[in-house]
């Protein structure tokens, strides 16, 4: 009868082995699904971190590179421009200082030298004015684009719908920005959209700016132009990242493209 | 019985080795601190508790008490440290408060195994360390996360433990059989310990080393 009492109370001290055995093997697999949890997490996070890494350094190439290229064309234009026609009014001025010329020559050499002067100082006005337009700092971005979508009208065969809205809320900084990205869509629309006509919409509320651009040009394929970029759709993503916005573009093969850049006036970073 | 005795001891021996480790690398981190302070009075009290068996026999369950509320209270503190929330002090109020009004109902309590205060404690301290375990899924090196585990492990078997402590002792049971509960315990401390020694080793022995 006692054995049996005994046996009785021994099976409570095994329920509660038991019981402790079940609890501890569920700890233990709370532990391990939590370390097999973190390695994914971390693994997760580790990949996220670096796309952004590769993604800030193809940005920093892209900056490189357009930045090399703008001094490609500023030597070329330089020595084009400037440096060749130099060259001529040293030349005639030499001819004239040796003075073997008889007067009408003379005449013609000065007349030479005082049109290819006139001509360099066109080109170097043109070149200054490449690199940094005057009439952006003196009066504004839509004066700047509009004088822009003349001289592309002028020189170009191409006719550009441009409506603009915009009312300064835009530090110079970042309108300086928003033109270069106009200039360059403008540059590839010709270039390699062979487009004949453009619409450029810009027009902003109190809290964004928006820019809409349409070309009726080739237009490209967006599946492929993801893998390779070329240096003027880098350069315009950099600066819509600098200056905090969206940007979204749409393109068939044959139906031209639209860009719509959207900024957040609000949270503008003026950089 | 012997076996018992063994691994309580190795448990204990490791306990004071790693108090030392502990003391010997104090650095200025809170938590690190207040977690020195743990173990080193754990430390006294494991071992008054082992010579008062040794030496005089007498009923040393006291200690016990002594014991859960000192580890509730440090280690609630240390966890205070880890997730930052003042909620934690209030709980070490609400729960000290409550134990102070059992202790004041009935003060022979003081003297046998408290189950509902050891459950109580311990089960807070387990969703603490729970807590801290999901805070650090998304750190990338987390502080403490070792003796976390252990604190978690160890707490989970002891509450069972203590908790039916005082069942077990009323209960006509071979003593072979109650010994294993135990021997159980007794082991998974070692675990513990262990555990608060691989912490040492892998985040502050270059520091002290160096």
């Amino acid at each position: 009868m006692e054995n049996e009492l005994l046996q009785e109370d021994a099976q409570i001290v095994v329920l509660i082995l038991i019981a402790i055995s079940v609890l501890l093997l569920m700890a233990v697999a709370l532990v391990v699904f939590f370390f097999f949890s973190r390695k994914k997490i971390i693994a997760t996070e580790l990949e996220k971190k670096d796309l952004t890494i590769s993604y800030q350094k193809e940005l920093l190439h892209a900056t490189i590179e357009t930045q090399e290229e703008e001094r490609k064309r500023i030597a070329q234009d330089l020595h084009d421009a400037i440096s060749a026609k130099l060259n001529v009014v040293s030349l005639s001025t030499n001819v004239l200082i040796d003075g073997r010329l008889n007067h009408k020559e003379k005449e013609q050499t000065l007349q030479h030298i005082l049109a290819v002067t006139t001509n360099t100082l066109e080109s170097s006005r043109r070149l200054a004015h490449n690199l940094l337009p005057p009439i952006l700092e003196n009066f504004g971005l839509q004066a700047a684009i509009e004088e822009l979508c003349d001289e592309f009208m002028n020189s170009k065969s191409v006719t550009i719908d441009c409506t603009i809205a915009y009312s300064n809320i835009l530090s110079k900084s970042n309108e300086l920005h928003i033109f270069r990205i106009i200039q360059e869509l403008l540059n590839n629309s010709i270039r390699h959209g062979e487009a004949e006509h453009i619409t450029i919409l810009l027009e902003n509320n109190d809290a964004q700016v928006d820019l809409k651009y349409m070309d009726q040009g080739k237009g490209f394929d967006t599946g492929s132009i993801d893998i390779k970029k070329g240096i003027g759709l880098r350069n315009i993503e950099s600066r819509v990242e600098m200056l905090n916005g969206e940007l979204i573009y749409t393109s068939e093969i044959g139906k031209g493209a639209t860009f719509t850049i959207n900024i957040d006036s609000v949270n503008r970073n003026d950089i | 019985m012997l076996f018992l005795k063994c691994l309580i001891y190795i448990g204990n021996l490791f306990l004071i080795f790693n108090t030392i480790l502990y003391i010997k690398a104090l650095h200025r981190s809170k938590a690190f601190i207040i977690f020195t302070v743990f173990i080193f009075v754990i430390c006294i009290i494991q071992t008054w508790m082992t010579l008062s068996s040794v030496i005089s026999h007498k009923n040393n369950l006291y200690l016990n008490n002594v014991f859960f509320i000192s580890q509730f209270l440090l280690l609630s503190i240390f966890y205070k440290f880890l997730i930052k929330k003042k909620i934690v002090l209030f709980i070490i109020l609400i729960v000290l408060s409550f134990l102070g009004y059992q202790y004041s109902q009935n003060y022979r309590l003081f003297f046998i195994y408290n189950s509902i205060g050891i459950t109580l404690t311990q089960s807070i301290l387990i969703i603490y360390s729970l807590f801290y375990l999901y805070r650090s899924l998304i750190i990338e090196k987390p502080e403490f996360l070792l003796i976390n585990i252990g604190i978690f492990l160890y707490l989970i078997c002891s509450t069972l433990i203590f908790a039916s402590g005082n069942l077990v002792f009323n209960l006509k049971i071979p003593k072979d059989t109650y010994l294993l509960l135990l021997k159980l315990n007794a082991f998974i401390y070692i675990i513990f310990q262990i555990l608060i020694f691989v912490e040492w080793r892998t985040n502050y022995y270059k520091k002290t080393h160096k």
